[in-house]
C-alpha cells in the first residue's frame, strides 16, 4: 500500500496536473469607459476605420467575418487602386516570403491562411478583380484591388469584405496552441499613403520574417462570438457583452485612435489588475494569465504598472483607459509571447530559470507595454526603419527597467549575481564594427535574422545611449519628449527624430547620425602606447667645432619626474569625443580629452608627472557604448592576483571531478 | 583481520562504516600520501590556469571585476579569452584523465594496503607500491571490461532526459523541474552505482585474491555483478559514501554562497580551505573503500586458477 502511495505520489509529482474541464465562465460587465482617456477629440486622422462581426470556432480554429472598412484619401493626389495587407498567408505555405526569409515550415494541419470571400464596394461585388500586388511572386500577403473609378482626395470610400481567416499553430506571435487562441494580423487591412503631398504612394510591404506591421490610425468596432466556456481580451474597451446562439457569447469591443486590433480567446485564463497612476488620471492594467502562472502574472502586473507610469511621464501619458498584458501559456509563450499591438501586448519569460531577480519576464513586460509609445502613438514604418520604434524602445526600456530595479539590478539580483538590464544585453551581443549592415537598413534587407536583431534592437540603443551620455542625460531625455510629443499618433521618420534631437539638443548631429545610423564600421577604441621614462634635460653632443658640448648623466642629471607618452587608436568608423583617465603610482589622476571628430584614427599625450604611470582608462565615466570596453582600462604592470584566484577555482572544480573518478 | 571480518560473521552496515572509521585513522599517512598526490596534480592544473589568464587578463583590471562576481564583466572576458578558456578547459580535462589513470595505481595500493593491513610505515609503504604496481594493468583491463555497462549508463540517461524533455522544457517551477529530471534519470543513476559498486568490489576481489588465486578479469567482473545483486547491503554502504561526499560539497557550496564563484578573498587561502575540503571528501572515499575491504575479504572464494608446471628434470 505504501510502495503504491509512493508511486502515485511521484508520478504527480512528475507530471503535475492538467486543467479542468472548461466551464462557463459568467459574462463580464463592459468596461464602461469611452475609449480614450477622458474623451476628448480624435489624437489622430483616423484614416481607416473598420467595422468586424467575427466568429471563432474553435475546433477549427477557424474565422469567419465580415468586415467595413471606411477608408479616407487624405492625400493630395487621387487613388486608383487600394492594396490590402492578407498577413495569415504568410502562413500559407513554404512559397511565401515569411516562409522563405525564415526557412520555416509547418506540420501538415497547422497552415494558416485568409480568404476573402467577398469584396464590395457601393454594393459592387470586385473579388473577381483582386490581384496579387507582384504577379510573379508566389507571396500573397498582399493583394491590390483596382477600384471603379479613381478615389479623390479628400474623399471617403467603404469597402465591405466577407473573409475566412484559418489560424496557424502559433507562428509569429498568430494563432493557437491546444485552446488558446492569439489573433493578430487576422484581417484584410489597408496600407499606407505616404511621401510629399501630391506625390503619395502606397505603402504596403509583403511579411518578411523580419518585419512587422505599419497601419494608419483609426477606430475599431470588433464584435467577438466565441463559446460561453472562453475568456475573451482584445483592443480597446470592452462596450458590450451578449448571449448568443449555441452556448456562444458575443464581446464587442470599441477602440479609438489605434492602427490595430488584436485579441485573444482563452478557456483557462484568469485576470489579475491594477492600476497605474499617471499625472491625469489612472490606467486599469490587466494581466490575463493560466492558473498555474499566478506567481510570473504579479511580476508582470508590478513590471506593466511601473513601465506605463514612467513612459507616461518621460515622453506622453498613456491615451487609453485600459492595457492588458498576456500572458501566454507555457508551451505558446515562444511564438506567441512578446508581441506588441495598441492597448494590448503579449508578454513572455516565464520559466523555472526566471527565478525571482533573473528579470527577463518583467523586461519582455516593459519593453512590449513600450511600443505602445514607439510603435503604437509614435507609428513609424517599421517595415523600412524598424529601428525607430524596436530601437528607440529598447534604449526607453533600459531607463524604465533601472528606475524600477535599480541601476545596478535592473537585469539580474540572484544569488549575488548583479547585472544592469542594458548592459547584460550589450553584453551578449556583437559590436557594431562587426555588422555588416548600418542600423537605417529596411527590416528585410538584412543579411540575416541576427543581423536585423542586432543592429535594430541593441545597437540602436547603444547609439542612443552614446549620444544621451555625450549630451548630457537631462537635456537628451528633454530632446526625446519632444520628439514624442511631436510626432505622436504620427508616422515619424528617422530623420523626423534626427531633426528634432539637433533642434532640441541645438547642435548639428550629423557627425553622430550618420556614420552610426547610416554607415558600416563601429568605434574600436585602444591604447597603443604607454610608457614613461625619467624627466632630464636633454643629453648628447651639442653645437660643433670648439662649442661642441658632450652632456652626459651626469651633467644632466634625471629630474626626479616622469614623462609618460599615451598613443589612443580609434580604428573604427564612429567618432566620438570621449576623455582619457591616467593613474600614477602615487594615486594621483589625470583626465585629458580626445575630440575624436576629424582628427585622424589615434592621438598622443604627453604630460609630465612627479610618479610613473600605472594605469589607463579610455571612456572611464564609460559613457561610450558603441564599443567593447574589455581593453578600454589597462594596467601598465601585469598583476596576477585576479588569474590565480580563478585559478584556485578552476583547480578546485576540478579536484572534484578527479575525487568522483578516483580516490 | 578485523573483529567483525571473522570467518563465518554476516556484516552489517554499522560495521563497514566503523571499518572505514578504524582503516582512516589508522593508516593516516597512506591516506594523506594519496591526498597530497591528488592535491599536487590539483596544485599543477591550477598553476598552469593562472598562467593562461595571467597571459590574457594580467594587464586588464576588468577581469578583477569578473573574479569579484561582475557578471557583465565575466561576460566580456569570457568573450575575449574565449581561447584561454579553451586552453583551461584542456587542462582542467588532463588533470582529470591524468588523475584517473593514476587511481588505477593508487586505488590497487589502498585495496592491498587494507587488504593486508601492514604494520609501520615502511611495509605500508611497500605494500601500497607493490600493490598498485602489481594490479596496474589488471585494473586498466577491468576498466575495458566495465565499458560496455558505463555505455548503458549513458543510454539509460539519454532515453530517460528525451522522454521527460517535452515536459521539463515548460517547467515553471524547482519542483516541475526536477521531479521529472529525477524520475526520469533514477533508473541511469541507480545502474551508475550498481555498475560502480561492482567496479569497486571487483577491483577488491582482484587485489586480494591476486596472489592466491590469480583470477580473470572478465570472470572477476562477471561473479562480481551476481554477488552485488546478491548482497544489496554493498550498494547501501557505497550510496552512504556518496551521499557523505555530496552533503560536504553541498556544505562547502553553501557556505561559500554569496561569494560568486571565488568563495573567501586570496588564492592561498581558497586553496588551502578547499584543499581541507577535499581532504574530507578524501578520508570519506577511502573509509568507504575500507569498508568494502572488509566485506570484499568475506567472499566465497573465486575459483583457483591450476598451472601445472613442468619440472624438466623430474
Amino acid at each position: 500500500m505504501l510502495r503504491r502511495a509512493v508511486v502515485a505520489a511521484l508520478v504527480l509529482f512528475a507530471c503535475g496536473r492538467d486543467h479542468d474541464a472548461p466551464r462557463v465562465r459568467p459574462a463580464p460587465k463592459p468596461d464602461g469607459s469611452a475609449a480614450l482617456r477622458g474623451g476628448g477629440a480624435p489624437r489622430s486622422q483616423r484614416i481607416a476605420n473598420y467595422k468586424i462581426d467575427a466568429r471563432l470556432d474553435v475546433a477549427k480554429h477557424q474565422i469567419t467575418a465580415t468586415q467595413t472598412l471606411t477608408w479616407t484619401n487624405t492625400g493630395q493626389s487621387s487613388v486608383d487602386r487600394l492594396p490590402f495587407h492578407l498577413y495569415l498567408n504568410a502562413f500559407k505555405n513554404e512559397s511565401s516570403l515569411f516562409m522563405r526569409s525564415s526557412q520555416g515550415t509547418a506540420a501538415p494541419d497547422a497552415w494558416g491562411w485568409i480568404q476573402i470571400d467577398s469584396v464590395q464596394v457601393a454594393g459592387t461585388e470586385l473579388v473577381g478583380k483582386l490581384q496579387k500586388a507582384k504577379p510573379d511572386d508566389p507571396d500573397e500577403t498582399v493583394v491590390e484591388l483596382p477600384l471603379p473609378a479613381p478615389l479623390e482626395a479628400g474623399k471617403t470610400i467603404e469597402v465591405s469584405f466577407k473573409f475566412t481567416a484559418q489560424l496557424p499553430e502559433v507562428h509569429a506571435r498568430t494563432g493557437y496552441v491546444g485552446e488558446f487562441h492569439l489573433v493578430g494580423q487576422w484581417f484584410p487591412k489597408i496600407g499606407v499613403r505616404v511621401g510629399p503631398p501630391g506625390a503619395e504612394r502606397w505603402e504596403c510591404q509583403p511579411l518578411h520574417a523580419n518585419t512587422e506591421f505599419f497601419a494608419d490610425f483609426g477606430t475599431y468596432d470588433v464584435a467577438l462570438t466565441v463559446p460561453g466556456t472562453y475568456v475573451v481580451a482584445a483592443t480597446g474597451v470592452l462596450a458590450l457583452v451578449r448571449e448568443a446562439p449555441g452556448g456562444t457569447r458575443t464581446f464587442t469591443y470599441h477602440a479609438e485612435d489605434v492602427h490595430d486590433f488584436a485579441w485573444m480567446a482563452d478557456p483557462y485564463m484568469e485576470v489579475m489588475s491594477g492600476q497605474a497612476k499617471l499625472e491625469d488620471g489612472t490606467v486599469e492594467v490587466r494581466v490575463v494569465h493560466r492558473p498555474e502562472q499566478k506567481d510570473f502574472a504579479r511580476r508582470h502586473l508590478e513590471a506593466a504598472v511601473g513601465s506605463i507610469e514612467r513612459f507616461s511621464a518621460w515622453f506622453v501619458p498613456y491615451p487609453w483607459p485600459i492595457l492588458t498584458v498576456i500572458d501566454p501559456p507555457v508551451d505558446a509563450a515562444m511564438t506567441a509571447g512578446g508581441m506588441e499591438y495598441p492597448t494590448l501586448v503579449t508578454t513572455a519569460g516565464d520559466t523555472v530559470f526566471a527565478r525571482p531577480g533573473v528579470r527577463l519576464p518583467e523586461f519582455t513586460t516593459v519593453h512590449e507595454i513600450g511600443h505602445n509609445w514607439f510603435g503604437g502613438m509614435l507609428a513609424s514604418n517599421e517595415p523600412t526603419e524598424a529601428w525607430l520604434d524596436e530601437g528607440v524602445n529598447e534604449w526607453a526600456d533600459a531607463k524604465v527597467m533601472n528606475d524600477l530595479y535599480g541601476p545596478r539590478t535592473s537585469g539580474m539580483d540572484w544569488m549575488g549575481w548583479q547585472a544592469e538590464a542594458a548592459a547584460l544585453r550589450r553584453a551578449v551581443v556583437s559590436d557594431p564594427g562587426s555588422l555588416p549592415s548600418p542600423i537605417a537598413t529596411a527590416a528585410y534587407a538584412f543579411v540575416d535574422q541576427r543581423a536585423y536583431a542586432e543592429a535594430t534592437y541593441i545597437t540602436t540603443m547603444r547609439a542612443l545611449r552614446t549620444l544621451e551620455q555625450t549630451v548630457g542625460p537631462t537635456r537628451f531625455a528633454a530632446a526625446m519628449k519632444t520628439y514624442a510629443k511631436k510626432f505622436a499618433f504620427k508616422h515619424p521618420t528617422g530623420r523626423d527624430l534626427f531633426e528634432t534631437l539637433a533642434e532640441e539638443l541645438d547642435q548639428d548631429l550629423g557627425w553622430f547620425f550618420g556614420p552610426v545610423f547610416q554607415q558600416v564600421g563601429g568605434m574600436k577604441l585602444g591604447l597603443r602606447t604607454a610608457a614613461c621614462r625619467q624627466a632630464h634635460t636633454p643629453r648628447g653632443v651639442f653645437g660643433e667645432g670648439s662649442a661642441k658640448k658632450i652632456v652626459t648623466d651626469t651633467d644632466a642629471p634625471d629630474a626626479g619626474s616622469f614623462v609618460c607618452e599615451v598613443v589612443i587608436t580609434n580604428t573604427g568608423t564612429i567618432h566620438v569625443p570621449l576623455d582619457i583617465e591616467l593613474k600614477f603610482a602615487d594615486g594621483s589622476s589625470q583626465r585629458v580629452r580626445w575630440d575624436d571628430r576629424g582628427n585622424g584614427n589615434w592621438e598622443r599625450f604627453v604630460v609630465q608627472r612627479s610618479s610613473p604611470l600605472t594605469e589607463v582608462r579610455i571612456d572611464p565615466d564609460s559613457k561610450l557604448w558603441l564599443d567593447s570596453p574589455t581593453t578600454h582600462h589597462y594596467r601598465i604592470e601585469g598583476d596576477g592576483d585576479a588569474s590565480m584566484r580563478a585559478a584556485a577555482w578552476f583547480s578546485s572544480t576540478a579536484q572534484t571531478l578527479m575525487q568522483i573518478v578516483g580516490p | 583481520m578485523g573483529r567483525a571480518a571473522k570467518a563465518g560473521m554476516r556484516l552489517g552496515l554499522g560495521e563497514l562504516i566503523r571499518a572505514g572509521g578504524r582503516a582512516v585513522s589508522k593508516y593516516t599517512g597512506t591516506v594523506l600520501a594519496v591526498f597530497v598526490v591528488q592535491s599536487l596534480v590539483a596544485l599543477a592544473a591550477m598553476l598552469a590556469i593562472a598562467v593562461v589568464l595571467a597571459q590574457a587578463f594580467a594587464h586588464l583590471p576588468m577581469f578583477d571585476d569578473a573574479v569579484d562576481g561582475d557578471l557583465i564583466a565575466l561576460i566580456y572576458c569570457v568573450r575575449y579569452g574565449r581561447p584561454s578558456f579553451l586552453a583551461i578547459g584542456g587542462i582542467v580535462f588532463g588533470a582529470i584523465l591524468l588523475w584517473q589513470l593514476a587511481s588505477w595505481f593508487l586505488v590497487g595500493g589502498l585495496n592491498g594496503v587494507l587488504g593486508q593491513r601492514p604494520e609501520g610505515r615502511g611495509d605500508t609503504a611497500r605494500c601500497f607500491g607493490a600493490s598498485g604496481a602489481t594490479t596496474y594493468l589488471t585494473y586498466a583491463r577491468l576498466a575495458v571490461c566495465s565499458l560496455p555497462g558505463w555505455l548503458l549508463v549513458l543510454f539509460a540517461f539519454g532515453t530517460g532526459m528525451n522522454l521527460i524533455a517535452p515536459r521539463i522544457e515548460h517547467a515553471l517551477t524547482l519542483p516541475q523541474l526536477l521531479g521529472p529530471i529525477l524520475l526520469a534519470t533514477l533508473p541511469a543513476l541507480l545502474l551508475l552505482h550498481f555498475l560502480w559498486t561492482v567496479a569497486d568490489y571487483a577491483r577488491i576481489e582482484l587485489t586480494l585474491r591476486h596472489d592466491s588465486h590469480a583470477p580473470g578479469v572478465i570472470a572477476t567482473y562477471v561473479r562480481t555483478l551476481i554477488y552485488v545483486l546478491k548482497r544489496p547491503l554493498t550498494l547501501v554502504h557505497g550510496g552512504f559514501g556518496w551521499l557523505a561526499f555530496l552533503l560536504v560539497t553541498v556544505a562547502y557550496a553553501y557556505l561559500a554562497q554569496g561569494h560568486p564563484m571565488y568563495g573567501t578573498e586570496g588564492a592561498v587561502t581558497l586553496f588551502f580551505v578547499r584543499q581541507g575540503v577535499a581532504l574530507l571528501r578524501t578520508a570519506i572515499k577511502i573509509g568507504v573503500l575500507a569498508g568494502q575491504v572488509e566485506l570484499g575479504r568475506m567472499r566465497p572464494l573465486p575459483p583457483r586458477r591450476v598451472e601445472v608446471k613442468v619440472d624438466a628434470k623430474a
